[in-house]
């Protein structure tokens, strides 16, 4: 077993935990043994983002280690904030999103990005929706933290994660998050104990749960597809109209000057 | 004699279940660099995966020359590369275990975002068991069942992250028309 050779000398200090997350993935100690991992950079700020649908259960786990100072345990703050959007509106046509960056002057310049939702309500009257729609988790000063909850409406949910202050200004901190959405969040487990099943029972249970997710993804992307098939239409039959019309508007322009100079020239006797 | 093979069938699939990992397609935003890790427990498992540039923020032109995307396996090596795209695929064998990582690399300064999905896919051998079990082939089939259903998920997650690329970047400017 060669613990010594993985990139950088990385995960010489975290390859030991990730084994032993591996091994008791089924008990509580720290569980993001199937976790992607990214690093929060030194201006402190590290956020990740999914499209829900609406009624998914979400689940995520996130822990954070300091791997330049072993014996640092580090802490950050996590909130995890709902940005909403109509995905599926028929028009399509009134609503925007408008994405605005602030920057600025903390520790170091830091830049951060807020959505807007802007809605058309006629009139040249724009209705603008606050950036940070519903707050369903913030915790602070955690080296570990988990979260559940079930979307009520379907959006972008960001989970954004800090630093506190009490850093050394220059350290990377690396950051497991383990984000599961929709089948990958049921608890098999529950259910085996439930239900009284398990080996191939609950194995092909499990297939057919992901199978139904496939289903389910299949119509929703046949939906979206029809709803762009309807705006790219409506577009096209727009776009011929209008081109017609300024085509036929210089026509007739063309036509009206070449009258009036001829009745010009005419009434002046120059012709 | 039932219920001990059922238990054993049990700690066969829980174990199976653990060695196929997954991640949910998530999005972050990159600015000039940002690399996600994710550790492959097997030398030989796939690694497949799908990422899409949704925001490409460009809404009236695209002059923007794409994201470079790397693989970088724990030895140092550059794995897979990908060079200037708005989105693509990727499948390759791990050639060893450990921790990988997967860069995009932004060569302008407007943050973009990308939604990937990263997937490692382990098909459990003999040399899995413990010495005392004896291998079976169901299990084999299982896993590759589980497989061919994740490389599924994982073209319908890839459609729908280029779907909401195309209906970011085309229904502003075709809302826009018609609002005239």
């Amino acid at each position: 077993m060669n613990k010594g050779m993985v990139f950088g000398g990385r995960a010489a200090c975290f390859l030991p935990i990730i084994l032993v997350l591996c091994l008791t993935r089924n008990s509580n100690i720290l569980p993001v043994a199937e976790a992607i991992w990214l690093t929060i950079p030194s201006s402190g700020t590290k956020c990740v983002s999914e499209e829900i649908q609406s009624n998914v259960v979400v689940l995520g786990d996130y822990y954070v280690i300091d791997e330049n100072n072993p014996d640092h345990i580090p802490t950050i703050s996590a909130r995890v904030i709902l940005l909403p959007f109509q995905p599926n509106s028929p028009s399509g046509t009134r609503e925007w999103r408008v994405r605005v960056w602030r920057a600025s002057l903390g520790e170091g310049l830091g830049i951060t990005m807020f959505d807007y939702n802007v809605i058309y309500l006629g009139l040249a009257l724009l209705w603008v929706t606050s950036p940070f729609g519903n707050n369903l988790h913030h915790n602070e000063n955690a080296t570990h933290g988990q979260f559940a909850f079930t979307t009520s409406e379907s959006g972008n949910y960001l989970a954004c994660f800090w630093k506190d202050g009490s850093h050394q200004k220059d350290s990377e901190l690396t950051l497991g998050v383990d984000w599961k959405t929709g089948i990958a969040a049921k608890d098999w487990e529950s259910v085996a104990k439930k239900e009284k099943i398990e080996g191939v029972e609950l194995v092909l249970r499990r297939l057919q749960g992901i199978v139904e997710t496939i289903r389910g993804n299949l119509i929703y992307l046949r939906d979206r597809e029809a709803d762009m098939r309807e705006v790219s239409e409506a577009t096209n039959a727009r776009v011929a109209w209008f081109s017609i019309m300024s085509l036929g508007v210089c026509i007739a322009v063309s036509v009206l000057q070449i009258w009036y100079l001829k009745r010009y020239f005419v009434k002046k006797k120059l012709i | 004699m039932e219920k001990r093979w059922g238990k054993k069938w049990a700690l066969i699939c829980l174990f199976l279940f653990n060695w196929a990992r997954n991640v949910s397609s998530l999005s972050v935003t990159v600015s000039d660099m940002e690399c996600v890790y994710e550790y492959v427990l097997y030398e030989g498992d796939t690694i497949s995966g799908n990422f899409v540039v949704v925001d490409h923020d460009i809404f009236w032109s695209s002059d923007h020359p794409g994201i470079d995307f790397t693989v970088t396996s724990p030895g140092g090596n550059t794995v897979h590369s990908l060079k200037g795209t708005s989105g693509d695929k990727f499948e390759f064998k791990a050639p060893r275990s450990g921790m990988y990582k997967f860069c995009f690399h932004n060569p302008y300064s407007t943050p973009e975002t990308i939604a990937f999905y990263i997937h490692v896919g382990h098909i459990p051998t003999d040399h899995d068991l413990a010495k005392d079990e004896h291998f079976n082939p169901i299990n084999v089939k299982i896993a590759e069942l589980r497989e061919a259903l994740e490389s599924v998920t994982a073209e319908q997650k890839y459609l729908k992250a280029r779907d909401t690329r195309h209906r970011h970047s085309k229904l502003l400017p075709f809302s826009a028309f018609a609002l005239s």
